[in-house]
């Protein structure tokens, strides 16, 4: 995914690691981009599937 | 040998390079292809492994070119050999403890003078390169030529066009790392003292590097952290005179070395590209660029930003959202149908007035709680994250931190701390927790407190928008007050706390149409995580106050606030809507809409109403992060100054809306 903020390109594995020290924990539905820290919503579950489904067919 | 590299080892892995193969490192920013490149070069036999003591995945295969075998290593993305990352501070461990024989690094040929720089710092540091222009096949459909073999012959070393997606270049590739004689690179030289700089630097450094001297001044110069412990660690005794002369060299240049470094080598690119990449000119006037252009310069970029916030913020959020939806959704839907309707039901069921009162009262869990968290907040939030999610997409955003920086510097921030004040409209406790990644303290302790004190949330804001833009000029004054707070309290904090001044410097992503799909996801996510937060909190709320009414407990609190109210002009009502205010932001906003329907502010006291609440306490969720980041005693201390601060400006707003008769 790419950051809104400075263009940086990561996975959702290394935007996760940077929130370790962060109180919300696993309740958070953000991510850190790695290289500005720019909060990003996380995309919801049913979603990912639905997109998954449609690039399938 | 080096004293920064570390032991070579063979190991025995199926994928791996028999002793004594060279090494080859693909080397490059992210999503330019370098995978691919390895993929095609190794084929099947590859091994993925974490870097030794990182969660970093490297990938290793080996190759067979011209007879000989290589290993060939796939480096996670890098920017600059300055990292920031942990991919880029493990790509950059690969170049320095295990030297590869060749360094094969990938750049997007479309955008080649951007990525040039990262060639100039690998030539620099005297690493045996090959510059592959990848994405050719794209660079040329947009009309880009590029001439490989001046720019081969300005840097001195091989440079290859290729398009790897589509195995076009491959054979020259292999034939290039086959054949590769490293011949002393063409360094580019910087002005006059930069050079200076470097040269006192690196003439007291000794010759025990995988980079060469000059590569680690410049590191050193940039207080690159892990390459100072390394050169402390390898110099001994002589670190002392080093640490000295980089000391005295970087208080010189404290303000503006990242910046001044980072210019002269976009210089030095566009130097070595003159007669070598040639664009065709309307891909200079696209309507994008035009529009970035006009988003940075403090003439153009200001009256945009204000355009920005006029139909953005005060007709989408304030007039449609927070007048229109509230209207239909609180005014109508629960006002004249739902709330008759449940309380009707609960009174039938429940015969208790005690308990009919907890649900269906005057601060009751379904009649309040509810009605200001779907009826008045969500619209409100959804409009705002709508707004939100469209500027985010279109890469406004870092622009905007570009236009502000300027400013920013003078309250004792950069244009960094554009992101937790942008985020801090949305949520104010988020974006408290994003001050940690500011660059100092002092920086981090200013942009708290002016969360705490200027920035309403999402919420707050389109409620306070909806209720002042009935009264003419009362917005005005709402937004002049708080942007007089936001500079001199900014501009106090910045002389009273000490610290280093920030710098800042960004790449701008490019400037973009944002897509339907992007801002419908991102709004989607952000209500939902919104609402799982405010409903349960708004029902809290609502069981407390109700607590608090049966006891009368809640009567004494508004009681004890009289005075605090009467000194800036407000009627005692309007206590609730601070004590609402404490729970939440916008649960206080959501309360002043309530005593404003109610006929009981009238325009003067609505706005002082506004700023005060604006300025009041921040809720409890964003004290404890205050606490949580930086101590109790950083958070109490804005605690009761944010508090003393609020009431002394309401208290002196009232009194010159009062004297000058304005409203």
């Amino acid at each position: 995914m790419r950051c809104d903020f400075c263009g940086y390109e990561f996975t959702e594995e290394e935007a996760v690691r940077g929130c370790g020290n962060c109180p919300v924990g696993a309740e958070c539905k953000m991510m850190k981009c790695p290289r500005c820290n720019y909060e990003i919503p996380l995309e919801p579950q049913w979603l990912k599937k639905v997109k998954k489904l449609f690039a399938k067919e | 040998m080096s004293l920064f590299r570390r032991k070579s080892s063979c190991h025995a892995g199926p994928a791996e390079a028999p002793c004594g193969a060279k090494k080859v490192a693909l080397v490059g920013n992210p999503n330019v292809g370098k995978s691919v490149l390895f993929n095609a070069l190794t084929g099947s036999y590859v091994t993925v492994s974490n870097y030794p003591g990182t969660s970093v995945e490297i990938a290793r295969g080996t190759a067979e070119i011209g007879g000989e075998k290589f290993e060939i290593i796939d480096t996670p993305g890098m920017y600059s050999l300055l990292p920031i990352t942990e991919e880029e501070k493990v790509a950059r461990r690969i170049l320095l403890e295990d030297p590869p024989d060749v360094v094969v690094h990938v750049v997007d040929a479309r955008n080649l003078e951007r990525m040039l720089a990262m060639t100039i710092q690998l030539l620099e540091a005297e690493l045996p390169v090959i510059l592959v222009l990848n994405i050719m096949d794209e660079a040329e459909r947009l009309g880009i030529a590029i001439d490989t073999r001046l720019l081969a012959e300005r840097l001195g070393i091989p440079v290859l066009g290729a398009a790897v997606g589509r195995k076009r270049g491959l054979a020259e590739i292999r034939a290039a790392i086959n054949g590769f004689r490293k011949n002393p690179p063409a360094v580019p030289g910087y002005n006059g003292w930069l050079e200076n700089d470097i040269k006192e630097i690196a003439g007291l450094l000794g010759n025990g590097s995988a980079l060469s001297p000059r590569a680690v001044a410049l590191l050193l110069l940039q207080r690159d952290q892990e390459i100072t412990d390394l050169v402390r660690q390898a110099e001994g005794e002589r670190f002392a005179a080093v640490e000295a002369k980089i000391g005295e060299k970087t208080y010189v240049r404290r303000g503006s070395f990242h910046l001044d470094l980072s210019l002269e080598r976009r210089k030095v690119a566009e130097r070595l590209l003159q007669g070598v990449f040639k664009a065709p000119d309307r891909r200079k006037a696209t309507l994008g660029d035009r529009l970035s252009r006009l988003a940075v310069r403090p003439l153009t970029g200001v009256p945009l930003l204000i355009a920005v916030l006029y139909f953005g913020l005060y007709q989408f959020v304030g007039v449609f959202g927070a007048g229109t939806l509230v209207d239909f959704l609180e005014g109508t839907l629960f006002e004249e149908y739902f709330n008759p309707w449940v309380e009707g039901l609960v009174r039938g069921v429940i015969p208790w007035p005690v308990v009919q009162e907890l649900f269906v009262g005057e601060y009751g869990v379904i009649t309040l709680g509810l009605r200001y968290a779907v009826g008045i907040i969500l619209p409100i939030v959804a409009t705002f994250f709508l707004f939100f999610s469209m500027l985010e997409d279109s890469g406004y955003f870092p622009r905007l931190a570009l236009l502000v920086d300027r400013l920013f510097k003078m309250i004792g921030l950069s244009g960094r701390a554009v992101i937790p004040m942008v985020l801090g409209f949305g949520c104010d406790t988020m974006a408290t927790m994003v001050t940690r990644t500011l660059e100092t303290v002092r920086e981090r302790i200013i942009a708290t407190l002016l969360l705490a004190l200027a920035i309403p949330c999402s919420a707050q804001l389109g409620v306070i928008m909806a209720l002042l833009s009935q009264a003419p000029g009362a917005l005005l004054i709402w937004f002049l007050s708080l942007l007089f707070v936001f500079l001199l309290i900014g501009l106090l904090a910045a002389r009273v706390i000490p610290g280093e001044l920030p710098m800042f410097y960004m790449e701008l992503p490019p400037l973009r149409l944002p897509q339907l799909s992007n801002i419908l996801t991102k709004t989607y996510s952000r209500m939902q995580w919104y609402l799982l937060e405010i409903l349960p909190l708004f029902i809290l709320a609502s069981v407390l106050l109700w607590f608090g009414k049966v006891t009368y407990l809640f009567d004494k609190m508004i009681a004890w606030a009289e005075p605090a109210m009467a000194a800036v002009g407000l009627p005692r009502e309007a206590a609730v809507a601070f004590i609402f205010g404490f729970f939440r932001r916008d649960y206080g906003a959501a309360g002043l809409y309530d005593l404003q329907t109610q006929g009981l502010l009238d325009a003067r006291q609505l706005t002082v109403a506004a700023v005060t609440l604006t300025l009041f306490l921040p809720c409890i969720a964003q004290f404890l992060i205050i606490k949580k980041e930086r101590g109790l005693r950083v958070a109490l201390a804005i605690g009761i100054f944010v508090s003393l601060f609020a009431f002394g400006s309401g208290y002196l707003l009232n009194r010159l809306l009062a004297a000058t008769g304005v409203l």
